[in-house]
């Protein structure tokens, strides 16, 4: 798919949380978070961490000098979790009695 | 599932094999590369487009058919105006936890039109696209949607475009 | 090229493999679900069926007689979704 756009002089940028089923269909450009499938952007109501993942990848469009190139974006799953629910909390969307 | 160098840091290891493991050949393996596709003009000033597998789809569009044993070869265009409340999700085979309290964890709408307002991207096209990654048919999928929405996509007017593979 | 392994499948008569196919999509991946689904699709169908409500036999009838046999099939795995839902026990949530 993607690389059926680039074709078409587009060029394109995925975000991947499975880097070897990446590495198996080599996209001209892809970057990496280790987040949970579903997930590509981060958590719910975390505006910040889901600009920032879009940001990440679309700075690729401009930098990426070889095509098939997975760059690794450096976040993790545990503190986008932990920063996901205390942005809950703040939203009183979560039970502060209910343990994580 | 023994961890690779290919799959280091993967919250799910191994998904390449165990995918292809129990869908032989299902999954696909590219030898060679693409070039690359270069900006014609700064991020700034180029339109871009959203491609996604997650099943998102208007609510009131034929449901993506979830039930067929060799999965569905359609799109669906999902104005880059809509609000997550104009839609909804039809996929069996990934986690909706997240985005069924949030939809911009698997399609960020709102915030690809948060960076476009504030001149970080410089525009959306009129339609986003959407589609299962549940298919028995990788061939057919290369050969007939990725064309399909590779077309429509550039028809659309993008120079640029974010992927989202589910 | 998936595809193409379960149509070389079928020409061989390697039922165990289809079968295998079938349960591992009903299961979203995992096969012993997926037999659990199919026996609990069918259960929901029973169901509804013990206090002897009318049905609209016709349409049933109809249905099958007028209608090809790829839809009747597609039918078939459209109305197990069904059921299962019906159940109240919805194990698709992604966690393949």
């Amino acid at each position: 798919m993607q690389r059926a756009i680039e074709r078409r002089g587009i060029p394109t940028v995925s975000v991947t949380v499975a880097r070897d089923v990446t590495e198996h269909a080599k996209p001209p450009r892809a970057v990496f978070v280790p987040f949970m499938m579903g997930h590509h952007f981060g958590v719910p109501f975390h505006r910040e961490l889901q600009r920032r993942i879009v940001r990440e990848a679309l700075g690729r469009l401009a930098e990426a000098e070889q095509s098939g190139e997975i760059r690794d974006i450096p976040v993790t799953w545990a503190q986008a979790r932990r920063e996901g629910i205390a942005i809950e909390r703040g939203m009183g969307l979560r039970d502060e009695r209910r343990p994580e | 599932m023994t961890a690779t160098s290919s799959d280091r840091g993967q919250l799910r290891p191994g998904l390449w094999a165990t995918v292809n493991e129990r869908y032989p050949g299902s999954m696909i393996t590219k030898r060679d590369l693409v070039p690359l596709a270069r900006l014609a003009k700064p991020l700034a000033e180029s339109r871009l487009t959203f491609v996604s597998t997650a099943g998102v789809q208007p609510k009131g569009t034929l449901p993506f058919d979830v039930a067929h044993p060799v999965g569905d070869y359609s799109f669906r265009r999902v104005p880059s105006t809509a609000t997550p409340a104009d839609l909804e999700i039809h996929q069996l085979k990934y986690p909706t936890a997240g985005a069924n309290r949030d939809l911009n964890v698997i399609f960020p709408i709102e915030r690809l039109r948060e960076l476009a307002a504030e001149g970080t991207i410089g525009g959306l096209t009129p339609s986003f696209f959407s589609f299962i990654g549940y298919n028995m048919d990788p061939e057919r999928l290369e050969r007939t949607l990725a064309e399909e929405i590779a077309a429509a996509v550039a028809a659309d007017g993008a120079e640029a475009a974010l992927l989202a593979p589910a | 090229m998936s595809l193409q392994y379960l149509k070389d499948a079928a020409d061989r008569g390697d039922a165990e493999a289809l079968i295998r196919y079938v349960r591992l999509h009903l299961g979203d991946g995992d096969e012993a679900r997926g037999r659990a689904e199919i026996d609990k699709a069918w259960v929901e169908a029973l169901k509804p069926l013990l206090d002897v409500p009318p049905t609209d036999r016709a349409f049933i009838h109809e249905t099958l007689a007028t209608k090809d046999p790829a839809t009747l099939a597609h039918l078939f795995f459209d109305l197990h979704f069904y059921l299962v839902k019906r159940s109240g026990e919805w194990i698709h949530d992604g966690n393949l």
